[in-house]
């Protein structure tokens, strides 16, 4: 059977998706050796970009030319995911969505001139069909592996929906949220990352994303017991996910 | 009749950024090293919010340094709010700085520039030619992404580094751990600063006229950290002033704002950091530049990869004498100081594997961020890269198309430069 060929792209981001890739020390040359990688610019030159079996693409649609890339990239590619928080959600650069991008360009350059023809950061669905997501900022080693050797078998990859404060049970993390009343976005954020942020006593900043379902008026109700406004916490579960439905919350 | 010389998308850089030279007859008419990263507005993000957001927004702006950004934003508002950490804080944070460079340093030397010097695309084409070198570097560069993941929490976008210390400290057991793989490697760590001490480095790049700029280490020893800049021109400025030093400006071909200060290009990283502190290096990686046969200072921007190589080894050495007076003292369990709330301003600078990076946060009565500002080395150093193009063209006229635009990709990528951080998108007025 031919080596899938597989493109790994970034559009506006931090790049943190792509070194999750780099970063796979030990499985990145056993990786490449089973796969066909045509295009994966931030490593490597010359690329092929004719066809793909499988693109993954990182960043959030900021700029037009964002747009033309996914665009051209999904033409090409029979399946399409989404990696990283951006891609999945639009990330960070999401959070100041609701804010017009000639008040951004005033406080950030000092002209309302649209120079670099910026929109709103959006998430990889909003442009183009996407077949599967893996989201975290950054995406979790084990579960980037685990997702390429799905694909490799010829599955999509799935993963399971829980809150990070599954993982948590499984750590035996004490809770911070109601023994320290500590702002922690555990109960309404997709887990997979074994608790990173609690494990360390560091409450969840929310990276993953909202889970699918997620009950945001019980999270919002406990943290407001603790003394947190529901205005911090609006704004702290967009950090990541513009697109979350704050409705339930305010 | 105008010649166009274009690299669409420069690869094995961190980023998206493109280079476009225009001659006209025997006229260079423009050299510009674009960068097409989308703007992501940061400095605007961390306006309004409380200064317990910001570290971890700000981590945001880039990956390979996001341990940069943080330290140096955690720094920056202890600074505002007065904080002093414990002198167990200060070797934790030490360490995770030696991580992140030790995993960037190996990722640019042997994975992004390598290969320019060998006639491959990828450090994955060497593989099967130096299965030991890239079986090395992949295990150096693990080594870099351990003590990350051990210190930071997370070996990109670390989360357990806060205002105040840590949320979590690592125990003894793991820190002989990492304490037993920096010595098993470091023989491997001499040899790269041979390996790249041994290339050869075409001179035609030489710039003789930049300024180079580093923070100044506090004590007799070199250091990524610093309270004063220095330059090669012999200004010492305090970090509370850097405006002086790095002042920006909007150029229309790029979503990075340049620094030139009194108009000057100049050049941070690790080239600027060896030329004016080389001689306060440890012991080996000393021993290892003096034999590199490279005399410093030197002007030859290609020779950035071998100052990332020694910086490297310096990084295994330091890295083992924190963890040693770490385990003298005995490891503690330690919660962050407690901070009160006060309005202030506060300077960070550090040294990054790219270059010095500044962050300034002013805070209110109630620690909410009403200005923040973010300089990056690739921001810096956009403007002298085009210098370097500038003067490589001039140097070399006749040379065909394909020719010059390997030589500037190589030259571009000297730099290390991340495109990412540098369009972070900072405060400043237009020009």
């Amino acid at each position: 059977m031919a080596k899938p060929r597989v493109g790994i792209f970034g559009l506006t981001s931090c790049a943190g998706d792509q070194l999750v890739v780099v970063n796979l020390e030990d499985e990145l040359l056993d990786i490449v050796g089973a796969i066909d990688l045509r295009s994966f610019i931030m490593a490597a030159s010359h690329p092929v970009e004719d066809e793909f079996d499988v693109a993954l693409v990182e960043g959030s649609v900021v700029t037009g030319e964002d747009e033309e890339r996914v665009k051209d990239i999904r033409a090409k590619s029979k399946l399409l995911g989404a990696i990283g928080t951006c891609a999945v959600w639009g990330g960070i650069p999401g959070a100041l969505n609701h804010v017009g991008r000639n008040t951004l360009y005033q406080a950030v350059y000092g002209t309302e001139e649209d120079l670099f023809k910026a929109r709103e950061a959006r998430p990889l669905r909003d442009v183009v069909k996407v077949d599967f997501s893996l989201s975290g900022c950054p995406v979790e080693k084990h579960q980037l592996v685990q997702a390429l050797l799905s694909l490799l078998h010829g599955d999509l990859p799935s993963f399971p929906t829980v809150p990070v404060c599954q993982d948590c049970r499984f750590k035996e993390n004490v809770c911070l949220l109601k023994t320290k009343g500590q702002l922690c976005l555990g109960p309404v954020t997709a887990g997979g990352c074994l608790a990173r942020c609690p494990s360390h006593n560091i409450g969840c900043e929310g990276c993953h994303g909202p889970l699918d379902e997620v009950n945001f008026a019980a999270e919002a109700a406990l943290l407001e017991e603790k003394g947190l406004p529901r205005e911090r916490i609006a704004r702290v579960v967009r950090n990541f996910a513009h697109q979350a439905d704050l409705a339930r919350i305010m | 009749m105008t010649r166009t010389i274009k690299v669409d998308h420069l690869s094995r850089v961190e980023g998206h950024g493109r280079i476009v030279v225009e001659i006209e007859g025997n006229t260079l008419k423009r050299a510009d090293f674009n960068i097409f990263e989308g703007p992501r507005f940061f400095e605007a993000l961390c306006v309004g919010r409380p200064y317990q957001d910001v570290s971890m927004m700000v981590s945001r702006i880039c990956a390979i340094c996001s341990v940069g950004h943080k330290l140096t934003s955690v720094l920056a508002l202890e600074n505002a709010l007065g904080v002093k950490v414990s002198p167990q804080t200060e070797l934790l944070r030490d360490l995770l700085f030696q991580g992140m460079s030790i995993e960037s340093h190996v990722l640019h030397t042997y994975f992004l520039a390598l290969p320019d010097f060998l006639g491959a695309g990828s450090a994955i084409e060497l593989a099967p030619r130096f299965p030991t070198e890239v079986k090395l570097a992949l295990n150096m560069k693990k080594l870099g992404n351990t003590i990350q993941e051990l210190v930071g929490g997370r070996a990109i976008h670390p989360i357990n580094c806060v205002v105040g210390g840590f949320g979590r400290i690592p125990t003894r057991e793991e820190l002989l751990g990492v304490r037993a793989t920096l010595e098993e490697l470091l023989p491997g760590a001499v040899k790269t600063v041979e390996l790249f001490g041994g290339l050869a480095y075409p001179a035609q790049t030489q710039e003789p006229s930049t300024t180079y700029v580093a923070l100044e280490p506090e004590g007799p020893e070199f250091s990524f950290f610093g309270r004063r800049i220095a330059t090669s021109k012999g200004k010492v400025v305090p970090v509370e002033s850097y405006k002086e030093i790095a002042d920006e400006r909007v150029v229309p071909h790029s979503s990075a704002k340049h620094s030139l200060p009194g108009g000057e290009p100049y050049f941070t990283g690790a080239l600027a950091r060896i030329n004016l502190f080389g001689d306060r290096l440890t012991p080996r990686a000393k021993s290892a530049m003096d034999a590199a046969g490279v005399r410093f200072p030197s002007t030859n921007t290609l020779h950035n990869n071998l100052c990332q190589a020694i910086e490297n080894l310096y990084s295994f050495e330091r890295a083992l004498e924190v963890i040693d007076l770490l385990l003298r003292d005995g490891v503690h369990a330690e919660e962050p100081v407690e901070v009160k709330v006060r309005a202030g301003r506060g300077v960070a600078a550090t040294e990054v594997p790219r270059g010095t990076l500044y962050h300034e946060y002013v805070l209110d009565d109630a620690g909410v961020v009403t200005y923040a500002n973010v300089i990056t080395p690739t921001a810096q150093n956009q403007a002298n890269v085009e210098k370097d193009f500038r003067s490589y063209i001039e140097r070399s006229p006749g040379a065909p198309d394909d020719s010059i635009a390997s030589n500037l990709e190589m030259i571009a990528r000297a730099y290390d430069p991340c495109i990412s951080c540098a369009a972070h998108l900072v405060e400043v007025k237009r020009t």
